[in-house]
């Protein structure tokens, strides 16, 4: 049984229809118009208990208000949602005792008080026993260095600190279901690369994940599926894998030659791959249709014609497919 | 099992202590917060004289101007902002993810950032007592009446400002809805000027809305002004208006959070 179901949610906001300046201000203050914005279009989703699903989509596509229609925070326009059998909006308050939430540009601390208090009053909203609030502080200092900051008043912290004191906010009573919207927005590589590090061993600990962000190694680190959105309609719902190959169909080889490259001169001796610059004079890159040449047949021809100084060996990123994606290049 | 009231008092707490956070500003609150009683007293005092007028005398006036400051010290002196900010920007997103009822919670936080005025109310209200001299209740009855009815200022006064507030889910605003209802709680509570020197049909208009109990009522109670009879009338009336306006406040929640309209992330 899912422990998510959406159908066909959809999310529908009444924007003002102003002509721009003093004018259309004015015009609007006696004639007021409105247009209809669809920010979720009939998505469907199911969740199983376990799971861990990236939700991405280009800015604006709906993925934070699909987010808060399943935490519960807005209330659909059309179409249902459960999660873990309840309504997430008409039963608000059972329902966030089982989820957690964190959302990357908007913290859940208490500004002007130390961290530790606004986990303390946490532990008291979620009901968390006193020996367990212990053991999840000591786990999350293990994991997140949560210590070092404790004391501190949120309004001083780093932004990586905030996202790690936020994350354990979002975790301290151990929620089944777990929304993260943006969880590594804006950090360093090393904060990114511990964030993800603990989202992995939550996913291995069983909980169920929705992560959304726009950094794509945060959800090839941590997500086995994908979900696509663009303009509130899912694009790609699958795995991870399933997406790359489907739609990664070129491989290529880098090379470094002894001398200059002449890309026109290789496209003329060797039609059947594509050629183009490298980064440097004597670079060049061969593009080839991956379910027409094996790498070895490839690699075999090109090396006994251009005895290479160097060479590596590169395929499209699932970034690369995703923002394809988006641009409407690739067929859905 | 936690104890039934354990979030509210985490919560009182945490909102007591942010405003204990900022101390110069608590300081400054406690030593000036008298200030605007004063001018007020030495008004009264010209316009007195010897004489009387809608019944008060000088020794009355003395009494209804410190028990004036020390209900409004009580009623301004809730987290207003605090509330109207987290809806204006779109921080009410992370509150309606925790498993609390919202309209309890801010009431919670509401009670812990008026407590913090209360040295305020305390250090001015003792510093015009020993000035001033006011006359005492005028039984012990009516002290306590007038301390019950004082007390019920708490949740009133969460509860104007927390419909207030929800006004900002249409508004988009609060500045001028906080500038609104301040005029009105003042003018109508008898805070600028006792409701018994206003023309009837104002006094009217007054006692039926809930401000008159900030300042009319606990000072008609120690003054004597209503007999016990009409001091539990009015205490009836309060309590009234603290229940009506609690499911109120739920009701106005109910359409408001549907205009949730959070943005940009």
């Amino acid at each position: 049984m899912p422990i998510l179901e959406a159908r066909s949610l959809s999310k529908r906001f009444r924007r003002p229809d102003k002509d721009s300046g003093f004018k259309g201000a004015m015009k609007h203050l006696v004639q007021r118009r409105y247009k209809n914005f669809t920010a979720v279009d009939a998505v469907d989703l199911e969740i199983e208990p376990g799971e861990s699903v990236a939700y991405v989509g280009p800015n604006g596509a709906g993925k934070s208000t699909t987010v808060k229609l399943l935490t519960g925070i807005l209330k659909p326009t059309e179409g249902t949602v459960r999660v873990m059998g309840r309504d997430p909006h008409t039963e608000r308050i059972a329902n966030a005792h089982d989820i957690g939430v964190l959302f990357g540009q908007r913290t859940q601390l208490w500004w002007d008080l130390p961290v530790e208090e606004s986990l303390k009053l946490l532990k008291h909203m979620y009901g968390v026993s006193e020996a367990d609030y212990k053991a999840r502080i000591e786990k999350f200092d293990e994991l997140l260095g949560l210590g070092e900051f404790m004391p501190a008043l949120a309004r001083t912290l780093s932004l990586g600190q905030r996202m790690r004191a936020d994350l354990a906010c979002a975790l301290l009573h151990a929620p089944k279901m777990v929304y993260l919207d943006e969880p590594t927005i804006g950090l360093d590589i090393s904060v990114k690369d511990r964030l993800r590090a603990f989202l992995r061993r939550l996913v291995e600990d069983g909980t169920t994940l929705l992560l959304t962000s726009h950094d794509l190694a945060d959800i090839e680190e941590v997500c086995d599926r994908i979900v696509v959105i663009d303009e509130g309609r899912i694009a790609y719902d699958g795995p991870i894998e399933r997406l790359k190959a489907h739609y990664i169909t070129t491989k290529a080889v880098n090379l470094v030659l002894e001398g200059p490259a002449d890309t026109a001169a290789l496209a003329e001796k060797f039609p059947h791959y594509e050629w183009s610059p490298g980064e440097a004079p004597t670079e060049v890159v061969v593009t080839y249709e991956s379910a027409r040449f094996t790498t070895a047949e490839v690699l075999g021809e090109v090396t006994a014609h251009l005895r290479p100084r160097d060479l590596s060996l590169s395929e499209p990123s699932i970034e690369d497919v995703i923002r394809r994606l988006y641009a409407g290049e690739l067929s859905r | 099992m936690s104890h039934p009231l354990a979030v509210d008092r985490a919560l009182a707490i945490i909102s007591l202590k942010r405003r204990l956070a900022y101390k110069t500003n608590w300081v400054f609150a406690i030593v000036l917060g008298g200030g605007a009683m004063l001018s007020g007293l030495a008004l009264w005092r010209n316009l007195l004289g010897e004489g009387t007028l809608g019944g008060y005398d000088w020794d009355s006036m003395r009494a209804y101007m410190i028990i004036g400051f020390f209900t409004a010290t009580l009623a301004f002196g809730g987290a207003d902002w605090a509330i109207a900010d987290r809806i204006l920007d779109g921080l009410i997103a992370v509150d309606l993810t925790k498993p609390v009822d919202f309209q309890r919670a801010r009431a919670a936080e509401f009670v812990g950032s008026m407590i913090s005025t209360v040295p305020t109310a305390v250090v001015g209200t003792v510093a015009a007592w020993l000035l001033f001299s006011p006359p005492p209740p005028v039984s012990p009855l009516a002290g306590a009446l007038t301390l019950l009815s004082v007390l019920l200022i708490f949740p009133l006064a969460f509860e104007i400002t927390y419909l207030s507030v929800l006004v900002c889910f249409w508004t988009r605003r609060y500045l001028g809805v906080m500038w609104a209802r301040e005029a009105v709680l003042g003018f109508f509570s008898g805070l600028m000027i006792p409701l018994a020197l206003m023309p009837v049909p104002l006094q009217i208009l007054a006692w039926c809305l809930p401000f008159p109990h900030f300042t009319t009522t606990p000072s008609h109670i120690y003054l004597g002004r209503v007999d016990t009879l009409g001091a539990l009338g009015l205490i009836a009336a309060e309590i009234g208006w603290v229940v009506l306006m609690w499911f109120g406040g739920r009701l106005v929640f109910g359409h408001a959070v549907k205009k949730v309209t959070v943005h940009g992330g």
